[in-house]
């Protein structure tokens, strides 16, 4: 028992064989990488999680621009081309069927939102006005804020869908609600 | 040096047996034999509720309101398999080890009789009262205060039987095993007593006493050290014992067991705030996370190379013998799981797989490959012992090997899909800028089938543990009862081998101090140095414990060895090595106040109503399936709303940051939908959200809140910190009607005619609307679209 390299515990003999040279690698290795990592966020060569968002954000918001600015204003006059087109209506129904329907109904006749068919609109009737309430929501009336979550190629093509079907009176829609849009 | 020791009768020559007398042990055994049975039961009830939430995210039918949802069952599950299944085949396997390691009868029958009905008993009001909703709403730990005290007790209990029986040894030095068991006992104690730290409203409800960011940094401190000291350590102590045992075969390296055990148990604890990455948690804190995490590889490891290196020249055996086949299993799994945990608390591969079934798959790769796969081979091994028999079929025990372990592959494999695919359909973003995926339910959907996958492999383990249970049981009838003897041989005059000077004041301790102390003073004197504080310390104590690895080369008798002989101070060793992390940690994040994250502009404390509706989230386990907290990337900001600040959720006891999103995160969910919306997809997920795999909670709409209690409640609050006016507090039922009433006027506008302004819907969307809606100047501004 005096020899300290083979422990006997319960008839479980222990035996004292050298750490395996790469595991103390690891084992250091992992110390130091800590160590780095450390000096690398105080030199600030490494971002913190809000920092990268920060910049990801700045990058983010320099591409929308851009983007904005090569799609030219958005007026009324656009958003009704858009609305001439159909493939692109068929891609707004698409999203507007995944998306909008859960509210405002698949065929867009009104549920838990208005109905879409109808000639009255609670928000305004224009074009700009639909454009508005999808990419910004109705935050009272708890219409999401769809812009950052479909973009804004989406938002058109919905936009461009629900002008197609405006006053088309589906069966069984939602009661008018707002005012009766003179066009 | 130290008393002889031998387990049969062959005593030693005549000069020694002069200055001894030989005593005879018989074991308490029975107690183990309890806790086996126990172990055993409550293991299929656990996994069985297990297989149940695993049905019901594959298929939603399988929620059966009000008692019966996966909320309410989930924490059901985790309780059972963590604390009744681990937990009794915990105190089985150290029980029947620590008698036969330190040759003593454990010390009290009347202690060890009180442990096992006052744990059985526990178990019991855990199944009774988690499904009935009465919950902490904190993972792990959602047992209410009365049976929180009652497993502080019987702890207590176990620590002091464990102990009483280590200070009546005759084997002088503690092995390794031991080393393990005495870290358990120290560390949970102080997880369970400072996590659990909670004011009473009434008898089986309280709120944490920490709130926001502090409960989750306090939580997850708990959370991950319950998987360090729950499910690794003592599992490791019982891998030391058994497994040798099991192989005839010297264990490796009694060096690597130093080392190892001294980094794991220092390191551990710091690497908590791996849950909290890319949160609203501050940076430094992330930080120690993350680096100790990696750091905790090689330590894990280090267990792992004892276990697998022990059966080195045993693989012949490991190809017939079931019980090695189970043990080399488990080993080589918690391998994986400890390479995937440091893998994991990198931040930007945290970003990917945190909130998704990666992170479950992460768990149930230790727990029933590591932790169920242990039980099996220790179960195996011992029960035909403790009832002389052999084991009734090795081909069932074989065939329980490979169902477990196909088990195990199709549960990973399903999570590591579903995890990665769902992770990676959140953060795609096409060519605009916009996310590929809007729908959280479309990438619920494309996730479905590994939820089949999942709940198969689950219950094929299933099948397997009760194939073993059959298997015992039929070894254990067709024997009888046997309590293990042995014959030592004590010396007359114990021999001095120390002064506990020379123990408290060795060499490594010198060192560790003086290291510890300058990184401390550093850390204090500039507070963002408390990484290097953290990195120095810990390099300090890794490099110790070598010096004392290396002191073995000299003749005379090292360090460790006599501080091994001396089981209060190793006991204190451990206490001081499992505290530094925590405390380096939680106090300075329990410092911050309120003014300090902008709390007034940020969030306002809960209306009365919208407080008894956070009752019923709370109560329906929502934190479940949802987090309330949008990290710092901007496909979380696109989908979700701008990140999650502290100051956010700082009145939030406990905090409702969740851990994994089956649903999207509600953190910004206030005024997002109309009442409507809420009040509908409360009663059926579906009508307005196709796909969805929510429980349906109908009897929201007729189970009413009690208003006469909200002014305790909020009384509670204030207690911790929560700034709830006196007249706030006293016309908190007026408030609640008047709330109340407002949403049901604006539910009658839009069409419902008949919802009960006193009804737990009502409350539910009250504080729903209330969720990351930022206080508004006008007195009140709740932010519900109440008026149309």
């Amino acid at each position: 028992m005096s020899d300290d390299r083979h422990h006997v515990y319960d008839d479980i003999v222990e035996h004292d064989n050298k750490l395996p040279l790469w595991w103390q690698i690891t084992l250091y290795g992992a110390i130091l990488f800590g160590l780095v990592y450390w000096f690398g966020r105080r030199m600030e060569a490494i971002q913190s999680p809000a920092q990268a968002y920060s910049a990801e954000v700045a990058a983010q918001r320099a591409a929308d621009a851009e983007r904005a600015r090569a799609r030219g204003t958005i007026d009324d006059a656009m958003l009704a081309t858009l609305s001439k087109d159909p493939a692109l209506v068929a891609r707004g129904k698409e999203t507007f069927v995944t998306t909008c329907a859960p509210c405002h109904r698949p065929d867009g006749g009104g549920n838990i939102g208005p109905n879409l068919t109808d000639a009255y609109w609670l928000h305004g009737a224009k074009p700009t006005d639909l454009y508005r309430d999808v990419s910004e929501g109705i935050v009272a009336k708890g219409m999401p804020t769809w812009g950052p979550m479909l973009g804004d190629v989406k938002v058109q093509e919905v936009v461009a869908y629900v002008m197609v079907i405006e006053n088309t009176n589906v069966a069984g829609g939602k009661a008018p609600q707002g005012e009766l849009a003179v066009k | 040096m130290t008393a002889l020791i031998t387990a049969d009768s062959s005593l030693p020559s005549g000069a020694i047996a002069s200055a001894t007398e030989t005593r005879r042990i018989v074991y308490n055994d029975w107690i183990s034999r309890w806790f086996v049975w126990a172990s055993l039961v409550f293991g299929v009830v656990g996994m069985l509720v297990g297989v149940v939430v695993a049905l019901q995210l594959a298929f939603w039918q399988a929620n059966v309101p009000p008692l019966l949802t996966f909320g309410r069952l989930r924490p059901l599950h985790t309780n059972a398999a963590i604390f009744a299944f681990v937990g009794n085949m915990m105190f089985a396997g150290i029980y029947y080890s620590t008698q036969r390691l330190v040759k003593a009868r454990l010390a009290s029958d009347l202690l060890s009789k009180i442990h096992f009905w006052g744990w059985q008993l526990i178990i019991v009001a855990a199944a009774v009262t988690l499904p009935l909703g009465y919950t902490t709403g904190k993972e792990y730990a959602e047992l209410e205060w009365p049976i929180d005290i009652a497993i502080t007790l019987i702890w207590v209990v176990f620590a002091i039987n464990f102990f009483w029986t280590l200070a009546r040894r005759v084997e002088k030095h503690l092995y390794v095993a031991i080393w393990f068991y005495i870290a358990t006992i120290i560390t949970v104690a102080v997880l369970h007593i400072v996590n659990s730290f909670e004011i009473p409203v009434s008898g089986l409800k309280s709120y944490s006493i920490y709130g926001g960011a502090q409960d989750a940094l306090v939580q997850w401190w708990y959370g991950h050290n319950a998987v360090a000291f729950f499910l690794t350590t003592p599992i490791l102590g019982i891998m030391y014992y058994y497994l040798p045992k099991a192989a005839g075969r010297p264990v490796y390296s009694y060096r690597l067991s130093v080392i190892h055990f001294w980094s794991l148990i220092f390191v551990y604890i710091w690497a908590g705030p791996h849950h909290l990455l890319n949160t609203a948690l501050p940076d430094w804190a992330q930080t120690l996370g993350m680096v100790f995490s990696v750091a905790l590889w090689a330590p894990s490891w280090g267990g792992m190379l004892n276990g697998l290196l022990t059966l080195k020249g045993a693989w012949s055996q490991v190809r017939t013998d079931p019980i090695l086949k189970f043990f080399a299993a488990a080993v080589t799994f918690y391998g994986m799981s400890t390479f995937e945990g440091p893998l994991l608390s990198i931040k930007p591969v945290n970003g990917l797989a945190h909130y998704t079934d990666w992170i479950i798959g992460h768990v149930h790769a230790g727990t029933l490959g590591w932790n169920g796969l242990m039980a099996a081979g220790m179960f195996y091994w011992m029960v035909p012992r403790l009832y002389g028999r052999e084991l009734h079929s090795k081909k069932l025990a074989d065939a329980h090997f490979w169902l477990a372990t196909f088990g195990i592959l199709l549960y990973v494999v399903a999570m590591w899909v579903s995890g990665i695919t769902q992770g990676l359909m959140w953060r795609a973003v096409d060519e605009t800028g916009a996310l590929k995926y809007p729908n959280f339910v479309e990438t619920v959907n494309a996730i479905r089938p590994m939820y089949w996958m999942r709940f198969t492999g689950g219950l094929m383990y299933l099948v397997g543990v009760l194939m073993m249970a059959y298997n015992l049981v039929a070894t254990a009838r067709a024997g009888k009862a046997v309590d293990g003897e042995a014959r030592v041989v004590v010396p007359k005059v114990e021999p001095v081998e120390s002064t506990w000077i020379e123990v408290l004041f060795g060499k490594p301790v010198l060192l560790i101090t003086v290291v510890a102390v300058i990184a401390a003073t550093m850390a204090v004197v500039n507070n963002e140095a408390s990484i290097v504080f953290a990195g120095m310390a810990v390099t300090a104590a890794v490099l110790g414990t070598i010096a004392i690895s290396l002191a073995t080369q000299n003749a005379q008798v090292q360090w460790h060895r006599l501080l091994e002989g001396r089981a209060l101070i190793f006991t204190v060793f451990v206490a001081i090595a499992v505290l530094a992390g925590g405390i380096a940690e939680l106090i300075p994040t329990l410092l911050i106040t309120p003014a300090q994250v902008n709390a007034s502009a940020e969030s306002k404390p809960y209306r009365p109503l919208e407080l008894e509706g956070r009752d019923v989230y709370i109560r329906e386990g929502c934190y479940t399936c949802h987090s309330q907290m949008i990290r710092t990337f901007t496909f979380e900001a696109k989908r979700y709303g701008e990140p999650s600040t502290m100051g956010e959720s700082v009145y939030d006891h406990p905090f409702q940051w969740g851990s994994k999103r089956t649903g999207p995160d509600l953190a910004r969910e206030g005024s997002k939908y109309p009442n409507l919306w809420h009040w509908r997809h409360m009663i059926d997920p579906r009508s307005v959200s196709a796909g969805s795999i929510m429980p349906p909670f109908p009897g929201l709409v007729t189970d009413t809140v009690d208003a006469s209690r909200t002014a305790d409640k909020m009384r509670a609050l204030r207690s911790v910190g929560v700034p709830y006016a006196a007249a706030e507090i006293q016309g908190a039922a007026a408030d609640e009607a008047e709330q109340g009433k407002a949403i049901v006027d604006n539910l009658r506008a839009d069409g419902v005619p008949d919802a009960n302004p006193q009804s737990e819907l009502v409350a539910l969307i009250a504080y729903l609307q209330h969720l990351g809606v930022h206080p508004s100047p006008a007195p009140g501004g709740a932010a519900v679209s109440l008026a149309k």
